[in-house]
Order: structure tokens, then sequence, then C-alpha cells
């Protein structure tokens, strides 16, 4: 289980992070949602120790997590937001080096890459220097570097940015089989239809606080399960209601363009969002 | 164990720049020795000033060569790259990665000062370098390597290296006791530059060299400095709030 216990980040006078209190279970699949600056990656930064909290703690399985828990980062691997490789290796040399980190026996490590490049349709490819891969090849092997040490904790910062459709497709389907054999998973991710397809949990941030925790089908309940989008020459209102009834009811009484749909974890994260802004 | 990791990754990287690293580490000194000992043809002390020079030279190579393999190579892997994060998340233990870096830097270092050694071999000059002269250099070596980390992790931007190599490491190649003795120095400046881990180095390498004692306290001293920075890396390591 990761607690975070009134997790505070500063930087000089501005709060990244306030305050933040969230559990995640052991296999959970947990979403971080937010708007940019919403303090995810900060977040992040504090799990993987690249960051140190200025108050509160992070607890990995009752274990206060510090730079010096050896023990606890072997459970933990991370895929940041930034590529985070040396430019000049070449991608077996990615995988030797993340697994001599790890303390894994070269065998091992030479055995686990072949496996996985030949998952990820990396093999070919594994003499090109970083450098010339695209932003695609490079995600897919930050997935394989992760996968290479048997993490029983995932953190992905924003995994599929830059990916095509098909890769990010691919991506959700490893995702998904990987937590159902039991890696617990924490991701941020900016496509909330990707959190709503993968996770069974979202936390909603914002200005560094926790807005909201639940089921993305809780979240999107509480708002009122069907929108009705009203074009004005300003843009889209929506309106939310919890029956179909009401809604049609609504939609009936006015004119010009409008449609009724379901309401997406998407709009959630949008309403929570602008009631912030404004 | 996480200093051999760091070796290996270090290793990989000389074998993959091996003519940049050899041919980086050989044209500065050589000009040195061309330009100074045979352009410049004088005496020091009744000797070829070659002979004063050589010692010096080889000095500001392992300083030269163990700063560069590591503070501009920590800087952009932390600043640019950041596969220093991947150190940072991964269970190795972080004194091991400053262990691995000063060790492979001093190597580097070693390699560099090699090279001229080498190159200067057919000049019958009866300089003497023996296994406490290596030392003393991979101890220097060491000594500017743990410097490299810690001015990589003040570092903000990409110039910042560069920057710190022209403003301290240069002044310190050309005054240490390289091309000139620090006697010959005014009083005060004098003691300053030669209390600098490089005048020491130069001092005890060329004494060996001329088949002088040693004064062994300026291994003390280089190992006072490797001390101080190592203890300043492992603080940025253990203790810095952003990495």
């Amino acid at each position: 289980m990761i607690e975070l216990k009134n997790l505070t980040k500063t930087f000089e006078d501005f709060t990244a992070v306030d305050s933040l209190n969230l559990q995640i279970a052991s296999g959970e699949f947990f979403g971080l949602l937010g708007p940019n600056g919403a303090g995810k990656t900060t977040t992040i930064g504090m799990l993987s120790t690249l960051l140190l909290p200025t108050k509160g703690e992070i607890l990995i399985n009752g274990e206060r997590l510090t730079r010096k828990r050896q023990d606890i980062k072997r459970k933990v691997s991370v895929i940041t937001q930034e590529y985070s490789m040396r430019q000049d290796m070449d991608m077996d040399e990615i995988m030797e080096y993340q697994g001599r980190l790890y303390f894994i026996p070269v065998k091992q490590i030479r055995a686990r890459t072949e496996e996985l490049f030949q998952f990820a349709g990396l093999t070919e490819h594994r003499y090109k220097t970083i450098r010339k891969l695209s932003g695609g090849m490079k995600r897919k092997l930050m997935v394989c570097r992760a996968l290479l040490t048997e993490p029983e904790i995932l953190l992905l910062d924003e995994p599929t940015a830059g990916m095509d459709a098909i890769s990010r497709r691919q991506m959700w389907n490893l995702l998904r089989q990987l937590n159902e054999q039991g890696l617990t998973i924490l991701l941020t991710t900016h496509y909330i239809e990707e959190a709503q397809a993968l996770c069974h949990r979202v936390a909603l941030m914002n200005g560094g606080k926790l807005n909201d925790v639940d089921t993305p089908a809780h979240l999107i309940d509480k708002l009122g399960a069907y929108a009705v989008d009203v074009l004005s020459p300003d843009g889209v209102h929506s309106r939310y209601f919890s029956e179909r009834e009401q809604a049609i009811a609504y939609l009936s009484g006015l004119e010009g363009q409008c449609t009724l749909r379901d309401t997406t974890l998407e709009d959630v994260f949008v309403e929570q969002a602008g009631k912030r802004l404004s | 164990m996480g200093i051999i990791t760091i070796l290996w990754e270090k290793w990989r990287e000389f074998i993959r720049d091996f003519s940049r690293i050899t041919l980086a580490a050989m044209v500065a000194p050589l000009m040195y020795l061309i330009v100074f000992g045979w352009g410049i043809r004088t005496t020091m002390n009744g000797q070829p000033y070659l002979y004063f020079l050589i010692p010096g030279v080889i000095s500001l190579t392992t300083m030269n060569g163990s700063f560069n393999a590591i503070a501009q190579n920590l800087n952009v892997q932390r600043l640019y790259e950041k596969a220093f994060d991947q150190v940072i998340i991964s269970p190795t233990p972080l004194w091991q990665f400053i262990a691995g870096q000063i060790l492979a830097g001093a190597l580097r270092g070693l390699y560099a000062g090699g090279i001229i050694l080498f190159l200067v071999s057919p000049v019958k000059t009866g300089l003497i370098f023996n296994p406490v002269s290596f030392f003393i250099l991979f101890l220097n070596g060491a000594v500017f390597s743990s410097l490299g980390i810690v001015v990589s992790f003040l570092a903000r931007n990409h110039a910042d290296v560069p920057r710190f190599s022209n403003y301290f490491i240069m002044p310190m190649a050309y005054l240490c006791n390289t091309f000139f003795s620090t006697d010959n120095v005014p009083h005060g400046a004098r003691e300053v530059i030669a209390a600098l881990p490089l005048s020491q180095t130069s001092r005890m390498i060329r004494s060996i060299a001329f088949g002088e004692a040693y004064h062994p306290v300026g291994i003390l001293i280089l190992f006072s400095y490797l001390t101080i920075f190592t203890v300043i890396a492992l603080y940025f390591v253990y203790q810095k709030k952003n990495l």
C-alpha cells in the first residue's frame, strides 16, 4: 500500500503540493488527474525521491520512503515524463545499466531484455543509440526498462505522451495486463479517457490540493450521468443531470443546436478545473 | 555493487568515445610541451626547462582529464538527459554512485596523464616516475573528480561547468607549480596558490621526478580536499531537496 500523509512541497514561495493525503491499495490502478500545474508531477517526483517533501511523508507498505531506503526503492519503477536516458547509449546498454543499478545478474538482464524487446517490437532497433530513436520507441524502451526490474509498484508520469493512437492502445492493454497480474500502478495523464479506461480510482488535483478521490463512475454520477451541450455564440455550455428524463425535459425546452450525451470523466475534470479558475 | 555499475557505465563511455577522449587528452598538453619545452628553449636551475615542465604538465593533465570526465558529463545527465534521475530512483546506494564517479574520474585522469608520459618517453630526460608518482596522480584525479561532482550539482545550466573551468580550473593549470615554481610568486598569493591541490601534486611529482624527497604532507592535503568535496557531494545526493 502507498500512503501519502500530509505531503507538502514548496519551491521558495510557491506551494506545488499542499497537504496531500492519499491511500493507494496494493494491486490498485490509480490515476492522478489535474490541469497543468496541479502538482501531479511533483507528487510523482516525491514518490520517486527525486524531490524531498517539505512536510509530510510517504509510506510504502508502512515503511517511510527516503533516498536511503534501498529495500523500498527496489520495489518501485518509475516512467518519468521526460525520457531520462543517456543519449549516447544504445538500447541494450540502457537495459543493462538499469539492471545493474537494480543489482540484477547480467545473465538475467540479458534474458529478460530479449523477452521485453520482442514483446515491445524493439529487437531490430536494439543497437541504435537513443538519440536516433523516435519518441514512440523511446517511450516503449522506457516501459521495457521499468519492467526489467519486475517492480511491485509502477509510477507512470504521462506515459503515453507523444505516442500515436495505436501505440497508446497497445500501452493501455499492456498496463491492464500488468495490473491484472497484481502490479500496483499510479498514473498521471492528460488523456482523461486513458484514466477512465484504465483506473479503478482517480484523484482530481488542482493547485496542489486534492479535490476529490473516487472511482470514475462515482465521480461521473456525482456530477450527473447525462450531459446536455448547448452551442451558443460564446462556446459550448454543458449542464448535467442525474436522470435521463430530466436531461430530455431540459433539452426539449431549448432552441438552437444542442445535444444529449453521457457524461465523461473529462466533464468532471473540466468542471473541477473550471471552478478553480473562476 | 553500485561502484562496479558506475565503472561499467564509464567504461562503456570510454570505449565508445575512445578516440575523442584520447585526442582531447593529448592536444593541449602536447602544445604546452612543444611551445614551452621545445619551441622556447630555455633552462631552469641549469637544466632544460622541459625537464621542469613535464611533471607539471602531467599533473595538470590528470586534473583536466578527471574534472572534464565527470563535471560536464554529470551535468548533462542531470540537467539535459535526466539520466541521473534513474540513479536516484534506483536502489543503488548513492554513496556508491559518488564513489564510482570519483574512481572512474581518477582513472580517466591517470589515463590522460599516462598518454603524455608515453609521448615524452622517447625524450631522454632521466625523470623518475614510480608507483608513488602514480598514486599521487590518481589521488589528484580523485580530488578533481569529486570537485567535478560538486560543480555539476551546483550548476544551474549547461554553461555553468565551462564557466567554472574558465574561472578556476584554467588559472590553476597555469599557476599551480606547473609552468613555474610558486616560490617566485609574491608573499600572500604564494601561500594561497601553494595550498591548492594541483600545486601540491605538481610539487610532489616534480620532487620524485628529480629524485628528491617529497613532502608527504601534500598527500594529506590532497586527502583533505577529497574528503571535503566528497562530503559535499554526499550532502547533495542525500539531502538536497530538489535534484
